[in-house]
């Protein structure tokens, strides 16, 4: 392209138009980042629900899984950072609410940890304890405190970043996913706990994992495109 | 009465320069060249025209050991850049 060469006024206009057209061409997620988080927590939620419904157990915990899937995340990040020429307007707004919702997960997780603890701890404080009554004669029994159906939120909470992601990347896939994890909330409020995992599961899969595989072939087309 | 359009952003390169830099928060100078197949040469003296308009700003940083220039559009060069594109709307009366 050269300096020199004078431009009609439609010309000018038709250049403005193209090169903008090229910088929002130039951007595509890699989409490894969907299709990891969308195929750890699928696969974790997916084994909850197996231990619940056969009643199992494994070696470790396979929520670990999740915080493990932290260090590739933050080497895929870092590579992606390094490799990126241009930086979209909206790259720190999507960024900022992944982060917060990050922060709002582990928060959850340490709300469903330390509150059945430390509500029993005051309840036997204050020297009494829950019981399950059964109304046919049965003997009574002690229950310890849980935070009930507390998946749903989970649920809910998988939605948040990926319709926000979905409307400012104008990305569909995402829309869709976080709309059908909206429904598998509300459904999940009528099911038993074992089966909100299998709900929990299936909206990571929407969310992210296939919208993940959706950006993956659009990186990689674009990736041929350009050799 | 036609306004008119100003000489800066009146040049093939350096309209392309500005229209790419619009549409990103910041671009480094790899980035421009590939998009506007500029010469490396011809581009850093647009690229240092459209700097002293004050349309844009220019970081020149250290990389991984590599020079680094980064490029971002200025608020006076928002506004210089809406203002062509005005002008250019009357002018074909869009």
């Amino acid at each position: 392209m050269s300096e020199e060469k004078q431009l009609t006024e439609q010309e000018s206009l038709q250049l403005i138009a193209n090169m903008i057209q090229k910088a929002k061409g130039s951007y595509h997620d890699t989409g490894i980042g969907s299709l990891l988080w969308g195929a750890v927590v699928s696969i974790a939620s997916f084994v909850s629900y197996l231990q619940r419904e056969y009643d199992f157990t494994l070696v470790i915990d396979i929520w670990w899984l999740v915080f493990a899937a932290i260090v590739p995340q933050v080497y895929i990040s870092i590579k992606e950072k390094k490799n990126l020429k241009a930086k979209q307007y909206d790259e720190d707004v999507v960024n900022a609410v992944w982060l917060v919702f990050g922060i709002s997960i582990f928060a959850l997780s340490f709300y469903q940890n330390i509150v059945p603890v430390q509500t029993e701890k005051y309840f036997s404080q204050e020297g009494f304890t829950m019981m399950k009554h059964y109304a046919d004669g049965r003997p009574d029994e002690i229950i310890r405190p849980f935070t009930p159906s507390l998946y749903s939120v989970y649920i809910l909470i998988y939605a948040f970043p990926t319709m926000v992601t979905g409307m400012v990347k104008k990305f569909n896939p995402m829309k869709i996913g976080a709309l059908i994890t909206y429904g598998f909330f509300m459904l999940s409020l009528f099911t038993e706990s074992k089966y909100d995992m299998l709900l929990g599961s299936a909206s990571a899969l929407v969310c992210w994992f296939i919208p993940g595989i959706i950006l993956r072939n659009k990186y990689l087309a674009q990736t041929r495109a350009n050799v | 009465m036609f306004k008119e359009l100003d000489p800066i952003l009146h040049s093939q390169l350096r309209l392309a320069v500005m229209s790419l830099l619009i549409s990103v928060k910041e671009a480094e100078f790899t980035f421009i060249r590939e998009k506007t197949n500029a010469t490396a040469g011809n581009l850093s003296v647009q690229v240092q025209k459209l700097k002293d308009a004050g349309y844009i700003e220019v970081v020149k940083q250290f990389k991984d050991n590599y020079p680094q220039t980064t490029c971002k559009v200025t608020p006076e060069g928002i506004k210089a850049f809406e203002d062509y594109v005005k002008a250019l709307q009357e002018y074909l009366k869009v």
